[in-house]
């Protein structure tokens, strides 16, 4: 039996010049899952999520959504065909009232409603303010909800948590598990916080280096001998 | 089945643009009511020319400021469309009379040679696009100023009009009493245009990749062509100005397309204010009455003028426009909180 996974990854490998950011790395993530990906600073998180959603060419390797080999395609057509993604550094439309790019976001989208996802983020009370006026955890929020807005097959979050006090954190961690577990929305995480990544996650991957340095449910990557020496350890 | 549990509400977005139109023509009727009063009441010709040449230019700057408020670009070259525009209704016209079909035809061709310049430069960041513009529009004033046969070269060229353009005699546009009424008319009808493309989904697109035109790649949108067609927007804009000029003067000349032209229109912009469509309308009636009023009294205007901007820009960073709005609504919430 062949499963269709959500997203898929194949031997993906980015370079910066001599830099190899990532190399090699695969990965499979199941329609409603939600998938950590931890690993120390600089191990390739950010560049793996630039490579899935096409901001970064690739070096080698493929990249497949529900089956269909999108490496070919542009950051355009991955969004609109259900592969979405929020930043690191936050990045929305500061000079923009937040109803108005919401709704701009929505409206390439058939059936998307900004509104809705407004609500469940708790933006919907600052629909008439500039994006720059609001608080930053707030903009953090609106950055997450402009990936969000209808309802993504994939959606790619780089450090979401960053910048939001531990309520808001759990706040969003139960919103992605019910995102994953009514709207089956594939979820990958990458997140600092790991208290956050094992209590959400229903699998983790560890990058260091740029390679995969291991793949398992959180109880098996907790008790990795190679994770506790080369991550967890020294974070702890 | 949730979404036969919410009603489709009437939100707050769908109000506004609700109410948007109304507003939007009774400012018109405003802003064309203004045009008629001044026309009839200033009796001085000096007066008169003056301002007819203030509206021109303040067609010209509504252009080159719509660049700027809705793609966050400088262009140094933009009298290249201005001048551009003089020439083509000039050579239009020695070759027909039906001028009309001239001037259309020369702002829908500026309009396509911008939109394809545009799809190539504005790929081009920051101050890099404002050099191009200010070569290609440079290159453009040597090669007229060069080409003696058809343009007269560097001594410019004079332009035979029909008796009668656009329906009117060619002399109502050459009075500046009816030329000030005409020119006002075609610059509220401009700002009432794009004002109606800015409240459809064109407005928030453009002004979204002005802000941040990476993620808005991400939430679904190319963006080079909406950039290239507000270049072309802007561009033709700027060529009406260039057209009612010609058609005012009966003559162009290469110094119409000069880059010190461009400085001096986004001068207007700058004091105006891009952040409203009519900021840089204002912006060149201020220089004109400004040059005109301090110049009669100093040589050194140009000076005092230096000075006078720079006030302006540290006071209101947004400009006279943004400084009006400031002020609206502080009235607005004053009175909001007391009623
Ligand atoms: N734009 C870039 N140019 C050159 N090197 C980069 C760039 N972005 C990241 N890198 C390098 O690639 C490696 C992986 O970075 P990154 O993907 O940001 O890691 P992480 O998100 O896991 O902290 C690091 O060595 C980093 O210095
Ligand atoms: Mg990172």
């Amino acid at each position: 039996m062949t499963m269709t996974y959500a997203l898929e990854a194949k031997g993906l490998s980015v370079r910066y010049g001599g830099v190899t950011a990532n190399d090699g790395v695969s990965m499979r993530i199941a329609p409603g899952e939600i998938r950590g990906l931890i690993g120390p600073n600089g191990a390739g998180k950010s560049t793996f999520i630039d490579a899935l959603s096409g901001r970064r060419a690739t070096a080698a390797g493929s990249v497949h959504l529900a089956g269909r080999d999108i490496t070919a395609l542009g950051v355009v057509e991955r969004r609109l065909l259900g592969l979405s993604r929020s930043f690191q550094r936050t990045s929305i439309f500061p000079g923009m009232r937040i109803g108005a790019q919401m709704e701009l976001a929505a409206s390439k989208i058939p059936d998307a409603d900004a509104d809705e996802v407004m609500r469940e983020l708790g933006l919907d009370r600052f629909a008439d303010r500039h994006a720059n006026e609001i608080g930053y955890g707030d903009q953090r929020r609106l950055d997450i909800a402009l990936a969000l807005v209808g309802r993504p097959s994939v959606l790619l979050l780089d450090e979401p948590m960053a910048g939001l006090s531990i309520e808001e954190s759990m706040k969003l961690a139960r919103h992605l598990r019910e995102l994953a577990r009514h709207w089956g929305v594939s979820v990958l995480l990458v997140e600092h916080d790991m208290e956050v990544v094992f209590g959400i996650s229903d699998s983790i991957t560890v990058l260091e280096t740029g390679k995969l340095l291991a793949e398992g449910a959180p109880a098996e990557i907790r008790a990795h001998p190679k994770v506790r020496e080369a991550y967890l350890g020294s974070a702890a | 089945m949730s979404a036969t549990l919410t009603a489709p509400a009437l939100d707050g977005a769908q109000v506004k643009r609700a109410s948007r139109l109304p507003r939007l023509l009774s400012l018109t009727s405003v802003a064309v009511a203004v045009g008629l009063a001044v026309s009839m009441l200033v009796e001085s010709n000096t007066v008169m020319s003056l301002l007819t040449q203030a509206v021109i230019y303040a067609v010209f700057a509504l252009g080159l400021g719509f660049l700027l408020k809705q793609n966050g670009m400088v262009s140094f070259g933009h009298a290249l469309f201005f001048g551009l525009s003089g020439y083509l209704v000039g050579v239009g016209a020695s070759l027909t009379g039906s001028v009309g079909t001239v001037v259309v035809l020369t702002i829908a061709g500026i309009g396509f040679f911008a939109f394809a310049l545009a799809l190539v430069i504005v790929r081009v960041p920051g101050i890099a696009f404002g050099m191009l513009t200010l070569a290609i529009g440079q290159s453009f004033y040597v090669l007229v100023s060069k080409s003696r046969g058809v343009t007269g070269g560097a001594d410019g060229m004079s332009i035979e009009f029909p008796p009668r353009v656009f329906g009117l005699e060619i002399g109502a546009f050459q009075d500046p009493a009816s030329m000030f009424l005409i020119s006002w008319l075609a610059l509220v009808a401009l700002v009432l245009a794009l004002s109606l493309l800015l409240g459809t989904r064109f407005g928030p697109l453009t002004e979204a990749i002005r802000e941040n035109e990476e993620r808005v790649r991400f939430i679904g949108f190319r963006t080079l062509l909406p950039r290239a067609v507000v270049f072309a927007i802007s561009a033709m804009v700027t060529a009406v100005g260039g057209a009612l000029s010609a058609l005012y003067t009966g003559f162009v000349s290469p110094e119409s397309l000069h880059w010190s032209v461009s400085g001096t229109v986004l001068i207007m912009v700058v004091l105006g204010g891009s952040r409203t469509l009519w900021g840089p309308a204002v912006g060149a009636v201020v220089y004109y009455l400004f040059r005109d009023y301090v110049g009669e009294h100093t040589t050194h205007w140009m000076g005092i003028f230096g000075v006078s901007l720079i006030a302006v820009i540290v006071l209101w960073p947004a400009g006279i426009a943004g400084g009006v709005m400031h002020a609206v609504e502080r009235i607005k919430r004053g009175s909001g909180r007391h009623a």
